[in-house]
């Protein structure tokens, strides 16, 4: 399995993938991005037939997760990959506009790697 | 107009949202403490909020508690100038304003918060904080850091 953690924050980057890893689920490669924009130059190269998930923040200078949604579902790059967003915003309208952009999943930090766990197999497993 | 936060409620959240960051994300215990010391190589990072809340919210550490914190959140040791020392304190700032803003009321729960802004200040604290609004400290294991909020 192969995944893409988008963070701004290099020590959050680090946390997810630990909290991936600590999901029992192989990951043979874990790539990062900054923010969406290098996320979207990763999708349009060849990690996009890679992958088998994203994770990724909102809040992100450059370009924050919910652009990187709705252009990455404009531009239809992966388009089977699921996205399971990890962000500290978990009002509503966040929620609901990261939904009908196309994500899969919603965690709000803080979170645990059984959360992350919870949330990621049953993904992997119909994708 | 935003919406104005009584101290209670305020202060009653923050305490949760703390507890909650340190204990789920750093695997500490955290609680309120009356006060903290002198600040040496104060570290601080700042969240600013804005729409139905105006204001922001500070957290703050000597160094030394910094680096302590960030290496409990990585789950490995950081050098004393490692760069992941400012990184991780403003995550955690980033998270406990989150966690305290869930904790709101609907309307205002819509507020957003900036990306964290994280500074290093040469020599004591003065200056660190405008003075205005909230302070309240905090303890894990011994090591102590203060938050503002100024709402």
């Amino acid at each position: 399995m192969r995944a893409l953690i988008i963070d701004d924050s290099a020590v959050m980057r680090k946390v997810v993938e630990r909290a991936l890893r600590q999901s029992g689920i192989d990951f043979t490669e874990v790539l990062q991005a900054s923010n969406g924009e290098e996320a979207l130059e990763a999708l349009r190269g060849d990690a996009a037939n890679k992958l088998n998930l994203i994770v990724s923040d909102i809040n992100m200078p450059v370009m924050d997760g919910l652009q990187f949604l709705e252009t990455r579902r404009d531009q239809n790059l992966a388009p089977g990959v699921p996205v399971v967003m990890i962000t500290t915003e978990g009002s509503e309208p966040f929620v609901l506009r990261a939904i009908a952009a196309g994500a899969r999943g919603y965690i709000c930090k803080p979170f645990t790697a059984e959360q992350v766990k919870e949330r990621v197999i049953p993904l992997l497993g119909a994708a | 107009m935003p919406l104005k936060i009584e101290y209670n409620d305020w202060a009653g959240r923050l305490d949760s949202s703390v507890s909650a960051v340190f204990e789920t994300m750093l695997a500490r215990s955290c609680s309120p403490t009356e006060k903290m010391g002198g600040i040496v190589q104060p570290v601080s990072a700042k969240i600013l909020f804005s729409g139905a809340i105006d204001g922001e919210f500070v957290l703050y550490a000597s160094r030394s508690v910094a680096q302590v914190t960030a290496e409990a959140l990585l789950g490995q040791v950081a050098g004393a100038d490692d760069p992941m020392i400012e990184d991780a304190m403003g995550e955690l700032c980033n998270m406990i304003a989150g966690d305290w803003k869930s904790k709101l009321e609907t309307e205002q729960a819509t507020c957003a918060i900036s990306s964290p802004m994280v500074s290093k200040i040469d020599g004591g604290a003065e200056g660190l904080t405008s003075g205005d609004g909230f302070h309240r400290f905090y303890s894990f294991e011994g090591n102590v850091f203060g938050v503002q909020m100024a709402l």
